[in-house]
């Protein structure tokens, strides 16, 4: 079962030898069963505001709920699951058996559960399973920690850029299997992207982020039917409102 | 062609050893080099080979020794190490006590030791394992202190307890670390047995050295240097290939690609 996301006056500082903001009154409702991204300039708080949300970082004021759960909760439930910006792969574990390990860890019984080899086969990497990290393209070491990801299957996704080192046909691919994956199961996604096009093909919604410290300046309901084309003029228009508020959001910083 | 570059590396080294060891010999024989002040190679050789018996037995003896502080000394850095990774409210005052350790003065412990202890093989054990045990500890702690934040973070994201983490992340993560520390350890672990004999004992490779050096009998004494050398680099050689054994994973890319 999906959770709902909310946030609520959330602020963080990041403490170095001086108090520098990254985050600034975020206030959120995110549905269960949405999928929505993430998008902003570098270093806008963004991988932050996921962190914050997989009890990975503690708010420095407001609060964070799952449901009725804390991020922590959350976590010790296995409720969520959280992607990297990094591969994050264990070099000294065959790409089947990197994809496998969530599962060890796994006390919750899931019923939607993708095993390894589909989960695998969804990426395109099922011919490399016997294979080690190192041997792996950078792009293919992505695509086997989305694997990893998506054989979690819990009810919330925390993606942090997961086609960060993608070319532009892979992403397309992968995106029709990640919403093949998602429909029927539809856990609540929060996807970061830089990546205006992967936004609005992927999402139900688009927030976008203003330069550091972030604050969400614009909130779009995406009304497109999927599978959607990037061609079509409703697209472009989504893309177009998205790139002004980013461009807004960079001359006020 | 890996294999052949390690082939080519290892006739170069033969190749410079064997030089070494003729200007060595030429130049005692030139010069009329007394052998109670520098004997040559291919008199020390001999000596060694006239001698197989003494110099088997002082070898096991010494050997045993060594191998004996070594297996404590790596065993009590590891645990250790792994302790302070587990609780790092501890590593401050073990570490201190650690450098301690480190910073006292082995060749002084040794013959209070022995004078402690009597001429058996116990206070080499000790020796050898206090001059061991901090090289591992210091590296196995920075091992398990290297791993990958994001993987921390990732793991900290699937729930897994600290022993999973240490057991599935830290532990290999650290593995590189520890044959690093191995390297150095092992022919530390020859020295130490050594050192500790020459302050008293009933038999080794110190001892020989020891009765030889009073009587400046130098073939003999170099015939136990030339033992403590070989058996240092075999040591070292042999961690290093179970090192590429065992840390398969860490090659650089180049090579697959």
């Amino acid at each position: 079962m999906s959770l709902p996301i909310r946030m609520r006056a959330l602020n963080h500082n990041f403490v170095n030898h001086r108090v520098k903001p990254a985050l600034k009154e975020i206030n959120l409702q995110i549905e269960a069963g949405q999928f929505v991204a993430l998008v902003g300039p570098s270093g806008c708080g963004k991988s932050t505001l996921l962190r914050l949300t997989a009890g990975l970082l503690n708010p420095s004021q407001g609060e964070i709920h799952l449901g009725t759960l804390t991020p922590a909760q959350a976590v010790s439930q296995q409720r969520l699951a959280w992607m990297a910006q990094s591969p994050a792969l264990l070099p000294w574990l065959t790409v089947e058996a990197n994809v496998a390990l969530p599962q060890r860890f796994n006390h919750r019984a899931l019923t939607q559960r993708l095993s390894p080899q589909e989960a695998l086969e969804r990426v395109g990497l099922l011919d490399a399973a016997r294979e080690y990290p190192r041997t792996l393209s950078g792009g293919m070491q992505q695509r086997l920690a989305l694997a990893r990801t998506l054989t979690q299957d819990y009810d919330v996704w925390l993606m942090d850029e997961p086609y960060a080192a993608l070319d532009e046909l892979t992403r397309a691919h992968l995106s029709s299997e990640i919403l093949q994956h998602w429909e029927p199961i539809r856990p609540t996604v929060v996807w970061v992207t830089h990546h205006l096009y992967e936004a609005v093909h992927l999402a139900d919604r688009v927030l976008v982020m203003s330069p550091a410290p972030g604050q969400i300046i614009l909130d779009v309901d995406v009304n497109l039917p999927r599978p959607r084309r990037e061609d079509s003029s409703e697209f472009q228009a989504v893309v177009a409102q998205l790139r002004q508020a980013l461009q807004q959001g960079e001359a006020a910083g | 062609m890996n294999g052949e570059r390690q082939t080519s590396s290892t006739m170069i080294a033969a190749a410079i050893l064997l030089f070494f060891f003729i200007v060595w010999e030429l130049a005692v024989f030139s010069s009329g080099i007394q052998p109670y002040l520098l004997p040559s190679p291919s008199h020390i050789l001999k000596t060694l080979f006239a001698n197989p018996e003494l110099y088997v037995r002082a070898t096991w003896f010494t050997l045993g020794e060594a191998l004996a502080g070594l297996t404590l000394g790596v065993l009590a850095g590891v645990l250790l190490a792994s302790l302070l990774s587990l609780a790092p409210r501890l590593e401050g005052g073990v570490m201190t006590l650690a450098i301690l350790i480190k910073s006292t003065p082995m060749v002084a412990v040794a013959p209070l030791l022995t004078l402690w202890l009597g001429f058996g093989v116990l206070p080499k054990i000790i020796i050898t394992a206090l001059l061991t045990f901090f090289p591992v500890l210091v590296n196995m702690l920075s091992g398990l202190h290297s791993t990958d934040a994001a993987l921390v973070d990732l793991f900290r994201s699937w729930h897994t307890g600290r022993w999973e983490t240490y057991f599935h992340l830290r532990l290999p993560y650290a593995l590189p670390y520890l044959f690093a520390a191995l390297k150095i350890s092992a022919p530390l672990a020859l020295i130490g047995a050594v050192v500790a004999e020459w302050t008293g004992a009933s038999g080794g490779l110190g001892r020989t050295m020891w009765l030889a050096y009073t009587n400046l009998n130098l073939p003999y004494l170099f015939a136990a240097i030339f033992i403590l050398a070989a058996a240092g680099m075999l040591a070292y050689w042999g961690l290093a290939g179970l090192e590429q054994r065992c840390v398969f994973w860490k090659g650089t890319s180049q090579d697959e690609f």
